[in-house]
């Protein structure tokens, strides 16, 4: 019905090779790039910090985890730490004086270096065994930080960061901070949308159907899932900057702990492995998904006058929360992104049902 | 640093490294059947012991009943649980399975303290804190006999896997689908390995509850159990036995020796050390089998 | 089909979830508080208790007329101690008109401090966020309102020393959870180590703290004086119950105000007997103001909560912080009859809190635009098998160790942040 269209028809591969290939998938990213523009000019300072920059803020680390996790295969359980590493190196590197664009590139190496320096110890093993390795990893960090002063900051473990200024701009203020947010978050979507589309991406993906076989067809699957480590934990790296930089503005070991790494894993799973898309709909689905579910029950409690216990009321959210990624995940396995999916393929081919082959 | 300290440490630490292993059991019996890593097995392990808090205080029976009632209640429902949930599974990625397991850890622990309340419970097993004193040692009563209780329990099983049931369901874990061809149930065995995974949960829920109360921290257990049972090798038990009291003792002989060196709780550190060595010396834990992958 | 229907029913409920963000109140008269705390997570042994402390000291204002004739409303929330969603909330409350937010929770309080400041919100940090915020100067809307951490350590020296006569020689051992709020008294406890001539012994455990078997055989075997143990939450009942397992005499152990009586019903009533705590204010229902709350608000079936937990230590906590607050707001009254209601106006108001007992509740509270801690006093208490009994009577010391810690990390933090 929207699309205009009953049936998918390329007539040369160029066309099919498009980043979006249909005229309404181009009409809608420009529609959502035009609200997320123009939506902190009318929308209250509630709305655009309490939703607006964390959602784009943690999309771009599942995207980066996702590049990792749905791209080459590889479970991460410790990008919480990735991103510590970014937020700590990015902000002592502001704090030394070094302008924040340099500052925030160094966040990134500095995690980039870390993380595949601790992916070539961990990638001797996959699977679950690398999922636990990478949990040490988030240990070690965690460790690490809390136990230098010179680190952590001082004994109050709280790290002010200065005033960033990007290319001149300010970014102290909310608004500022989420243009450049959004647009940093543009730019990672940008890129990994294109590595689908280059050999870079296609050896990922032979490395994360099958490493073994990828290696027969003389894809050096060591190599690529290194680099998929480095590019993953530069993103990682450059969103610890963001954090620290455009949201919390003072960084403490307790931001980066496990239950962030779990946190992006679930967003990562939930919104559909190896799925850009995804990334977004799993971010907005895990962060808002408690807060919603919090003031709905809130609003419940109030509205009927039941006398439910404070202990019920507090934790019905939890219960829900956690009843929602499995109902998410019992009807529809592959993620938001499928959900989605199924959606578009219907609407595809309306008024049919099925696309003639 | 004086011998008696580091013995009183090694007895008490490999203890409770066996209480930690009674966990890790209940997620190798899952993987070795179905080959799904339960990350709910911790809330399974407090749901447990709330159970065992409903009956032994609420309704007011003796521990020694309310216990094992408990337990069967948790057969029960970790069998129901693979019926409806993870059931319809099968054949999805198994990154899928795992997060449902997730989500279910994330409900329960909601769940439970949501109906219950959130503030610590406390259960009596009957456990005197007068420890047992020989020489210079001390030995904690509750971690003697929490430690032998999970010993009794993982040996039990491991006699289990040699009995026809556990014959088959080393059966179903080899091969699924052989497994179905010569007339196995295999549901039925993956379902029973939920079952028994939810009373040694239950068992590991009542001995830890009874050392540090009962509320949803208890669920924190999981990242601990789970590396033990990475160490020990995802599908052995006897690897579980052995990983646990390694790390129960390493980890006890660190805080005494290395602590007051760097100044801060390293036995985490320890934990992830011990990982990352073996994980690299041998990539199959103790005693997993190596996985043979075709291409 | 099966999906379809699904997709029908997650739709209806997304729009069911669309339930107005902002329900603005008709009637003007209305003070808000917000208390977005941690119900689910890491505070869940105090939040429960605390909140409805301070929900029914509240109610027993308005229920009295409220101050002024204006209500009080307090917003309660859950924040789950995970930082966007306590953002989420702050926000959210400055959009409602909040004057006031109570986090209850370290982390979020830390992360709120500069908000905070820049929104001229009042923050209230009381047992949580940085010590260090009792600097009235370097933080100006940051109010603890209740002794920080070093000044508690500071006491519970202070209180062996009255009971030893001199510390000199004596060993005391420091059993920590090994997390920043843990290691935070310890600079306290060196300085006075190297005053009173006390050798000092630390013993870090691995948050969060449900086995602590590998450090209390070496505590034991240090032989030590007196020991204090510091942590939340399991770390405590552990702690407690492993220095039980290893014959340490309870008289001579103590904690900070994280102590309480669900603790003691976990560790044994009885065997627990003789273990000191620091009160801040006290406990039981036998002060006045709880009794107030018990005929106005909890007989009348009008309480936020279990009335069996009415008079825990932590549900005082809730009354003491909540009173503390709306003598704030009389004060702000007082100075500025017409307001405008603010978080500049209660914030003068809490900065005039001046000799506040409620009614015998607390210790004499003085809040100067300095002094964001309150005096600091406390008493230390002892369990006496079934209920905390004061040990002392509201005493202060080592307050210029603690100041001198305090102005060091104030200093720092305006220092830092260029």
């Amino acid at each position: 019905m929207f699309y205009r269209r009953a049936g998918i028809r390329h007539t040369s591969y160029r066309s099919e090779r498009r980043l979006w290939r249909l005229p309404f998938d181009r009409g809608l990213v420009v529609a959502v790039l035009i609200v997320l523009l123009i939506l902190p000019l009318v929308v209250d300072r509630l709305y655009l910090v309490g939703y607006l920059l964390p959602w784009v803020i943690w999309s771009t680390a599942a995207l980066g985890l996702n590049f990792l996790m749905g791209g080459a295969g590889q479970v991460h359980l410790g990008y919480g730490a990735i991103i510590a590493i970014g937020a700590y190196a990015s902000a002592h590197a502001a704090r030394f004086g070094v302008p924040f664009e340099i500052a925030m590139v160094a966040g990134g190496l500095a995690s980039a270096v870390v993380g595949s320096a601790f992916g070539a110890t961990a990638l001797r093993v996959k699977g679950l065994y690398l999922a636990m390795a990478t949990l040490a990893m988030q240990s070690i960090v965690d460790f690490v930080i809390i136990h230098v002063p010179a680190i952590s900051g001082g004994g109050q473990a709280t790290l002010r960061v200065p005033p960033a200024r990007f290319l001149g701009i300010d970014l102290t203020e909310d608004v500022r901070s989420y243009y450049f947010v959004l647009l940093v978050g543009i730019v990672v979507t940008l890129f990994v949308l294109n590595v689908g589309r280059s050999s870079f991406g296609r050896a990922l993906a032979a490395v994360r159907e099958k490493d073994y076989a990828a290696a027969v067809i003389g894809v050096d699957s060591f190599r690529f899932k290194l680099l998929a480590f480095w590019v993953s934990s530069f993103i990682g790296g450059i969103v610890g900057a963001l954090l620290a930089f455009c949201y919390y503005r003072a960084i403490s070991p307790d931001q980066f702990h496990l239950d962030l790494s779990i946190q992006l894993v679930a967003m990562v799973i939930v919104g559909g492995l190896g799925s850009i898309l995804g990334s977004f709909f799993g971010a907005a689905l895990i962060l808002f998904a408690p807060i919603l579910l919090n003031q709905a029950v809130g609003a419940l409690a109030v509205s009927s006058g039941l006398g439910i216990s404070a202990d019920l009321r507090a934790h019905l959210p939890l219960l829900l929360y956690g009843a929602m990624i499995m109902g998410f995940l019992l009807i529809e396995p592959l993620g938001l992104a499928k959900i989605y999916d199924n959606i578009r393929n219907y609407l595809l081919v309306w008024p049919f049902r099925h696309a003639p082959r | 640093m004086d011998a008696s300290l580091l013995l009183e440490l090694a007895v008490n630490g490999a203890f409770i490294g066996m209480m930690y292993a009674l966990v890790s059991a209940g997620i190798v019996l899952i993987y070795k059947t179905s080959g799904i890593a339960n990350l709910a097995q911790g809330a399974l392990a407090m749901t447990g012991a709330y159970m065992a808090w409903i009956g032994g205080t609420l309704i007011g029976l003796p521990i020694w009943v309310a216990a094992p009632l408990a337990a069967a209640v948790m057969f029960g429902i970790g069998a129901l649980i693979e019926r409806f949930a993870m059931r319809r599974m099968i054949g999805q990625p198994l990154i899928m399975a795992i997060m449902l397991t997730m989500g279910m850890e994330i409900m329960l622990r909601g769940l439970m303290p949501g109906i219950l309340g959130a503030s610590v419970k406390k259960i009596d097993i009957g456990i005197p804190n007068a420890p047992i004193i020989l020489g210079d040692i001390l030995i904690n009563r509750t971690l003697l006999i929490g430690g032998l209780i999970s010993f009794a329990m993982i040996v039990a099983s491991i006699l289990f896997f040699n009995s026809r049931l556990g014959v088959v369901m080393r059966a179903v874990s080899d091969d699924q689908t052989a497994s179905w061809s010569v007339g196995i149930r295999v549901e039925r065995a993956i379902a029973i390995a939920w079952g028994l995974s939810a009373v040694m949960a239950t068992t590991a829920g009542v001995l830890w509850g009874a050392t540090q109360g009962i509320d949803w921290s208890l669920s924190l257990l999981l990242i601990k159990a789970l590396a033990i049972a990475i160490l020990g090798g995802l599908d052995s038990i006897p690897g579980v036995l052995i990983a646990g009291i390694i790390v129960g003792l390493v980890e006890s002989l660190a805080t005494g020796i290395i602590d007051p060196i760097i100044g801060g709780g390293s036995r985490d550190l320890v934990a992830s050390a011990i990982i990352l060595i073996t994980l690299l010396i041998r990539p199959h834990g103790l005693l997993g089998r190596e996985h043979i992958e075709r291409v | 089909m099966k999906r379809r229907t699904f997709l029908t029913a997650a739709g209806a409920a997304f729009v069911g979830l669309q339930i107005p963000i902002r329900n603005a109140l008709a009637d003007d008269k209305v003070i808000r508080f917000a208390m977005p705390q941690d119900f689910t997570r890491v505070y869940t042994f105090v939040t429960v208790e605390y909140s409805q402390g301070q929900r029914d000291y509240i109610s027993l204002v308005n229920a009295k007329g409220g101050i002024n004739g204006y209500q009080i409303v307090a917003d309660i929330s859950d924040h789950g101690n995970d930082l966007p969603r306590a953002l989420e909330a702050y926000e959210r409350a400055k959009a409602q008109g909040a004057i006031l937010v109570d986090p209850l929770s370290t982390p979020v309080a830390r992360a709120l401090v500069q908000r905070a400041a820049a929104d001229k919100i009042n923050l209230i940090t009381a047992y949580s966020g940085r010590s260090d915020a009792a600097d009235g100067e370097t933080f100006p809307y940051v109010f603890p309102l209740s002794p920080n951490y070093w000044t508690q350590a500071g006491l519970l020296i202070d209180y062996f020393r009255q009971q030893d006569g001199d510390l000199k020689g004596k060993k005391i051992c420091f059993v920590h959870i090994d997390t920043p709020f843990g290691k935070e008294p310890i600079p306290i406890l060196e300085a006075l180590a190297a005053k009173q001539g006390f050798s000092l012994q630390t013993f870090p455990y691995t948050p969060p703290g449900n086995d602590q078997s590998a450090i209390w055989p070496q505590v034991r075997r240090a032989k030590p004086d007196w020991v204090v143990f510091w942590g939340a939450a399991v770390g405590q009942t552990v702690a407690l119950t492993e220095a039980i397992r290893n014959g340490i005499p309870m008289n001579r152990v103590a904690s900070s105000v994280w102590l309480s009586e669900s603790d003691m019903d976990v560790v044994g009533r009885a065997q627990a007997t003789g273990v000191l705590k620091v009160e801040p204010c006290a406990s039981g229902q036998s002060p006045k103001i709880i009794q107030d709350i018990i005929k106005t608000v909890i007989e009348p079936a009008k309480g936020a909560g279990d009335r069996a937990k009415v008079g825990t230590a932590y549900y005082n906590y809730g009354v003491m912080m909540a009173a503390l607050m709306i003598e704030g707001v009389r004060k702000a009254f007082e100075k500025a009859p017409n307001g405008p209601i603010s978080g500049d106006w209660l914030n003068a108001g809490l900065n005039a809190i001046s000799n506040f007992d409620a009614e015998g509740l607390i210790p004499p509270t003085t809040v100067t635009n300095t002094d964001h801690q309150g005096g600091g006093q406390c008493r230390i208490a002892r369990w006496d098998g079934s209920k905390f009994v004061p040990a002392t009577d509201w005493f202060s010391a080592n307050q210029d160790v603690v100041w001198g810690e305090i102005k060091k990390s104030s200093a720092e933090y305006k220092a830092s942040g260029k």
